[in-house]
């Protein structure tokens, strides 16, 4: 690859011996676990050759918390508060997974006003996850405007699960069987009020960010993971589709009720820079909350009195039996390995594979050869968040 | 002049028509994004709270910290099973031969003596799991978010203490 | 699917010994066991072969039955027109020192999901780039995710369960109510 850095040997100048012995070595930098932008505790040692990484070795485990040795000593349903607290920013989504696990060994049959609220509400969070997503990938690039104007939309959906939840971030909402709370009619008003507001805001991120010449500078031709490369490391989710292959498990391997629903899944172009580099997987989440409001105003067309809650067993216990469920969560398709033995209360292993946690693995291949700003934009472009790496 | 075999980043050098028309875009598109902050000096009603000054109204479903009314408790540890991380402490006897067996407010005969019932908020997870189960509705979730004390030990609640009960009056409906 | 891919791996390794376990439950998954030594060369024809390829490894996860310890393999197939996913599992007796080949080669997404099995039950992996726990530090005894594990008392002088820690005088209270009335009835007796 002809660049502008290879000027080609120089020729060798000894001024005396002392030169002649010179060396020069690789900078060790600790992309260290307290730094603004590694979203949570990761330690990144780069090697660097002047400004350009030659090596990427993250260490992972600061936020490693046993979640799946605790949830072999609790009952089924005290596991959900430790899932929540898996993906801490998209809780709703990693306790559907969770829950479709434990429903599909049991049996139960979900009423349909539960799964559609179901799908609201995590297309709901979808929003907020990539809201956040977006907000601190500008910050990360130096942008300090975009942050604060995604974190009042987000604020936004937060206030509308705090109404129906009780919570703000961990939810303990998605129930075995169904849902705790129902929603109110005002609430879901309340609903397509923030789904029209956000159409307008998603336009004006648009114009503000996403075809600003100084970040299509920053994130386009940066970072490229190509499909074969997320194939190799199993990347999924807008990692893959940055990349432009189009696969996504609410289309491809639909569960829940989304077949009933008619949207689009967007993928990386090209339109700057290429496939699957940095700027095309930030638009395809900048697209994909459009994607999720037409869901969320089907949604609430589809909607109909009726209970949200299935009769479930006091004591819940499941027949002998694994199952891996998987979904597609905003960073990627979470799956979640479930052992149960018969008559126990617990489960007898919860392997959860996180999206994160697959993600974190490219970043020794997509490393070497960017500038350190550069690094500093793929790891924002993966959108990791560390609760669901290390568990 | 690279003795490490590190790839070199890949840059593109352009030429003058590039230059003049990377020059106008990055003037036009920062100049649209600047139009819309500037909007923001006069157009967008702003959207903090001055806390503490002001204090936003709660949801009624907000779970915050727990209250137990204890004089309506019948001693089931419904609630210390369903906790997962253990934060709820319950002690009871029976009561002395011969005993008035008191009722709770929905009906239910109290028929053990309540010796000890402490919450270590500390390390309570706020999930709600116990208020779920509490069969008389006597462990709630208030909206009381700001009960931060200076020692570990002042997290734990013993809702039998008087001065907790007296409290009864202003939380419980 | 389950069983033609039994007769494709037999025919092809047959070595692997490919047992098709069907689910004792209709609503559980089923999977196919197949046997440790001949993992390297059946990962390598899964991802190459033309009749069912599995392109991406999603997942390795270990399960520690009390008797001996299994590794599934979790497989997928990302195709628009044919998708397909597969549970893989591989037993383990050795329980002191389990022992498998790495398929780092032949999917790098093995890499973290092999030093994670590592790290949580033992299971060393020959070849793998760089064999070191990866949540735990790296100086930690023991393999959490067993069922006999029992955390050491301390961790380079840190105390794992330490006694301020513990609540305990508001666990047993019960217990330290009982004796101080005995104490009491022993004291009114004498």
């Amino acid at each position: 690859m002809q660049s502008r850095w290879d000027i080609g040997e120089p020729e060798p100048r000894t001024i005396n011996k002392a030169t002649e012995q010179l060396k020069s070595e690789l900078l060790t930098l600790n992309m260290g676990p307290q730094h603004p932008a590694t979203h949570g505790v990761l330690r990144i040692e780069i090697w660097t050759d002047s400004e350009v990484v030659a090596h990427a070795i993250p260490h992972l485990g600061y936020l490693h918390r046993c979640m799946e040795k605790h949830s072999e000593n609790m009952d089924y349903r005290a596991v959900i508060p430790f899932v929540d607290r898996l993906d801490y920013l998209a809780a709703m989504n990693m306790e559907w997974n969770y829950v479709m696990a434990v429903e599909k060994m049991l049996g139960t049959e979900v009423p349909r006003r539960a799964e559609l609220l179901r799908i609201m509400v995590a297309e709901l969070q979808r929003i907020g996850s990539h809201l956040m997503a977006f907000g601190t990938y500008a910050l990360d690039l130096g942008a300090f405007t975009p942050f604060l104007y995604a974190f009042d939309y987000r604020e936004k959906i937060l206030r509308l699960f705090e109404e129906v939840s009780g919570a703000r971030l961990l939810y303990n909402y998605y129930w075995i069987g169904g849902l705790w709370n129902d929603w109110t009619d005002d609430q879901l008003d309340r609903v397509a009020h923030f789904c029209d507001e956000m159409e307008e805001e998603a336009k004006k991120y648009h114009e503000l960010v996403s075809m600003n010449k100084i970040f299509v500078e920053r994130t386009a031709n940066v970072g490229v993971m190509s499909v074969q490369d997320c194939f190799d490391f199993g990347a999924t989710g807008p990692v893959l589709r940055g990349a432009g292959f189009k696969w996504d498990l609410r289309k491809n391997k639909t569960y829940g009720l989304y077949n009933e629903f008619d949207f689009d899944i967007p993928i990386g172009t090209g339109e700057q820079g290429v496939p699957g580099d940095c700027w095309n997987r930030y638009i395809v989440r900048m697209k994909e909350v459009v994607e999720s409001i037409k869901i969320i105003r089907q949604c609430l067309e589809k909607l109909e009195p009726g209970s949200v809650m299935a009769k479930v067993p006091k004591i819940i216990k499941l027949p002998k039996g694994e199952v891996y469920v998987r979904t597609e969560c905003p960073r990627g398709e979470l799956g979640m390995h479930l052992v149960a033995q018969e008559g126990e209360k617990s489960p007898y292993r919860l392997k959860v594979k996180s999206p994160c946690f697959t993600h974190v693995s490219m970043l020794p291949r997509v490393a070497p050869g960017q500038m350190i700003a550069d690094f500093v934009a793929s790891v924002g472009s993966i959108d990791i968040v560390l609760g669901e790496v290390d568990r | 002049m690279n003795n490490f075999n590190t790839p070199a980043p890949h840059y593109e050098t352009g030429s003058v028509k590039d230059y003049f028309s990377g020059l106008y875009k990055g003037i036009t598109t920062t100049a649209k994004g600047m139009w819309i902050t500037f909007k923001y000096v006069w157009a967008v009603k702003p959207v903090s709270i001055e806390y503490p000054e002001v204090r936003e109204v709660l949801p009624e479903r907000s779970r915050m910290r727990l209250f137990n009314d204890v004089l309506n408790c019948i001693s089931c540890t419904q609630c210390a099973m369903a906790c997962p991380v253990d934060c709820i402490y319950i002690a009871s006897e029976k009561l002395p031969e011969g005993a008035e067996i008191k009722k709770t407010s929905n009906g239910q005969p109290i028929r053990l003596k309540l010796t000890q019932f402490v919450i270590d908020e500390a390390l309570c997870c706020y999930c709600g799991l116990c208020t779920t189960v509490c069969p008389t509705e006597c462990l709630t979730h208030t909206h009381d978010y700001e009960f931060s004390q200076y020692t570990i030990d002042g997290m734990k609640y013993d809702y039998l203490a008087p001065d907790v009960i007296a409290w009864r009056d202003r939380i419980v409906k | 699917m389950h069983k033609e891919l039994v007769d494709l791996i037999n025919s092809n390794i047959p070595e692997a010994k490919a047992v098709f376990n069907e689910a004792t439950d209709p609503k559980a998954d089923a999977s196919i066991t197949v046997e440790a030594s001949s993992i390297l060369k059946l990962a390598s024809w899964l991802r190459t072969n033309d009749h069912m390829p599995f392109n991406v490894l999603q997942c390795i996860s270990g399960v520690d039955y009390l008797e001996y310890m299994e590794v599934c393999y979790i497989l997928a197939h990302f195709d628009l027109n044919t998708p397909r996913e597969l549970i893989l599992k591989v037993k383990l007796t050795d329980r002191v020192n389990p022992n498998l080949d790495s398929i780092v080669e032949v999917y790098p997404a093995a890499d973290f999901q092999e030093r994670e099995c590592y790290d949580m039950f033992g299971v060393s992996f020959n070849n793998h780039p760089d064999h070191r726990r990866i949540l735990c530090p790296d100086d930690w005894k023991g393999f959490p995710l067993r069922k006999d594990y029992v955390p050491a008392k301390d961790y380079n002088g840190m105390l794992v369960y330490p006694d301020n820690k513990m609540n305990f005088e508001d666990r047993e209270f019960i217990v330290r109510q009982n004796m101080i009335k005995k104490a009491q009835e022993k004291a009114s007796e004498s």
